[in-house]
């Protein structure tokens, strides 16, 4: 019993950085109705900034998640630029190749400017897991879950209290008629990418700095993540991209303590592989082109 | 012909095989991310044949193909029905399981006082059989651009046939094509099955080629670019992927002065090509108008 529980606190720890990491993707896709490949490439261009930030000044954690979330945003609005504004209204197929072609342009320049396989970083708490009854509880994992619970409520109300957000459900829901009643949607685009690309960044930083290392294969792994997590939710659906990454959490750390960690990515492909074939209610499968 | 220029042009003839197979799903609008999968079964089982087996490269290739067939099929039977990105994710799932399963599979065979077989992460290695039977690097590029050039013939004369334009007219509409009485399923999962062939063909090549293969071979990143390649190429011909994996491969083994930093070229001159032309080069308007 205290295995499963104990499996199902880190499940909801894993799974607040998924369900941001869906969040951020949710946003682009909502708005642009393209998946961005580069996302989380772009996170992983934050990281190896914050990265060489550390190794060549003293400098707190502050500083370094200052530098990740402004070149994570600034990488973001880049990949928005070049690959999703010129194809606004063209080819879904083109952005996303254009937004692979980046990848591999910021993957180039992480190695280029820090070229080891695996660079340490700061660990966001030096002190190891706190005692909670028979459970023990990291403290990152529950700075991951407030900063989460923080980031979906400023979210909400982003997007449920304000004039910005009013216009982005507008163009979620119809971008031709959002366009005709007066919103610029291109401004609403950029601004969103930055924020998703904010989104992205900080939980980036919470996981750079709780698993203390980073690799480029941070920017493979955060955009499977965060398209795994957003297609279990029901593709489109904010509330449904945090439910995801939640169910995704605890899926595999579940499914890693009784089958070991390959069958734990098996088991989480199979399931959104069988969620798909059935067309599960919740995912939308027959109204998206 | 120098060693070096022998293995870009064979390189650039494995992974248009690769290119041709998301090709022909493009133009018949599905959208694969998983392409990888079958260019990693048709390695797998090719290796399995010539290494353990002993089998002869032919039949190898041969069972390669009929497995990536296989396997296509087998994931596309099921999620047909989805579009986009929908399907696309359901490709992508489907590779990454293979991708594991290829993590998984542990069979070892002694051979000759060696252990030959596949060895989960530790990959498969001893896939010898050209060398073994003395195949010079020139033949065997012989043989990968002449097994290419056939399929190239072969999908060029497909397209210029009803199918291919009942093709053209699936990807650009499927609904209308289905009301002009077009078994859009039964045709999709035919090509979906050509296109896990042929990129099984590729892959059996390509282990024949290495000799060495692991699974990491067969991720995302090379699905994308096999993606990429007809994308940059362009839509309108056969030989667009061809173009599009000579550019990269020609582009980022052949300018060495640009070493260390051919990535950020390339990945900036694809997206800024795709701006201008979003269905690549010879796309087809251009194809049109040279026909003429």
């Amino acid at each position: 019993m205290s295995d499963f529980l104990q499996n199902t606190l880190d499940g909801l720890a894993a799974g607040a950085s998924y369900a941001l990491l869906a969040l951020g993707f949710t946003l682009i896709f909502g708005v642009l109705r393209r998946a961005n490949l580069s996302y989380g490439p772009a996170i992983m261009f934050g990281a190896y900034a914050a990265a060489w930030t550390s190794l060549n000044f003293h400098v707190g954690l502050g500083v370094l998640f200052a530098v990740m979330l402004a070149t994570t945003v600034l990488a973001g609005a880049y990949v928005e630029r070049l690959a999703f504004a010129p194809h606004r209204a063209g080819s879904a197929v083109a952005a996303m190749v254009a937004s692979f072609a980046l990848w591999m342009q910021f993957e180039e320049v992480a190695t280029l400017v820090l070229p080891r396989h695996l660079y340490a970083f700061p660990a966001l708490y030096e002190g190891g897991p706190l005692p909670l009854g028979a459970l023990t509880v990291r403290v990152e994992a529950l700075v991951m879950i407030g900063v989460a619970i923080a980031i979906c409520g400023a979210v909400w109300w982003l997007l449920y209290r304000t004039r910005f957000g009013a216009a982005v459900r507008a163009v979620i829901d119809n971008p031709i008629a959002a366009g005709l009643s007066g919103i610029s949607v291109p401004a609403v685009s950029i601004r969103i990418f930055a924020l998703a690309s904010a989104i992205g960044a900080v939980a980036g930083f919470l996981i750079v700095t709780t698993q203390e290392q980073v690799t480029p294969m941070l920017g493979m792994w955060s955009t499977l993540k965060g398209l795994l997590a957003m297609m279990l939710g029901g593709l489109g659906s904010l509330p449904g991209a945090v439910i995801g990454g939640l169910a995704l959490g605890l899926i595999e750390a579940h499914s890693q303590w009784y089958l070991g960690p390959q069958l734990r990515d098996f088991l989480a492909y199979f399931l959104l592989f069988v969620l798909l074939a059935v067309r599960a209610p919740w995912m939308n499968t027959r109204s998206a082109s | 012909m120098d060693e070096y220029a022998i293995g870009v042009l064979t390189n650039i003839g494995l992974i248009s095989f690769l290119g041709l197979s998301a090709y022909v799903l493009l133009i018949s609008g599905e959208l694969s991310f998983g392409q990888q999968a079958f260019f990693g079964i048709g390695a797998y089982a090719a290796g399995i044949a010539t290494a353990m087996f002993a089998w002869p490269l032919p039949l190898a290739i041969a069972i390669a193909m009929a497995g990536g067939a296989t396997a296509a099929a087998l994931v596309a039977w099921p999620t047909l029905r989805l579009r986009g990105l929908y399907f696309a994710m359901a490709t992508l799932a489907a590779a990454e399981m293979f991708r594991i399963a290829f993590e998984l599979l542990h069979w070892q065979v002694e051979l000759g006082g060696e252990r030959v077989g596949p060895d989960g992460t530790q990959g498969f290695r001893g896939i010898r059989w050209i060398f073994e039977r003395g195949v010079e690097p020139l033949g065997f590029l012989a043989l990968v651009w002449l097994l290419l050039l056939a399929f190239v013939l072969g999908i060029w004369w497909m397209e210029r046939s009803r199918l291919g334009a009942t093709l053209r007219a699936v990807g650009a509409d499927p609904e209308l094509a289905r009301s002009l009485g077009v078994d859009v399923e039964r045709l999709k999962l035919a090509i979906v099955a050509a296109s896990g062939a042929l990129a099984a063909l590729g892959g059996a090549l390509f282990a024949h080629h290495n000799t060495y293969i692991e699974p990491r071979n067969f991720d995302l990143m090379l699905g994308v670019h096999s993606l990429a390649y007809p994308l940059i190429g362009g839509l309108g011909t056969v030989l667009g992927p061809l173009l599009g994996a000579a550019l990269d491969i020609g582009v980022l083994e052949g300018s060495r002065f640009l070493q260390g930093y051919r990535m950020i070229v390339f990945g900036g001159l694809v997206a800024l090509l795709l701006i201008f032309r979003p269905r690549g080069l010879l796309d087809e308007n251009l194809v049109h108008r040279l026909k003429k």
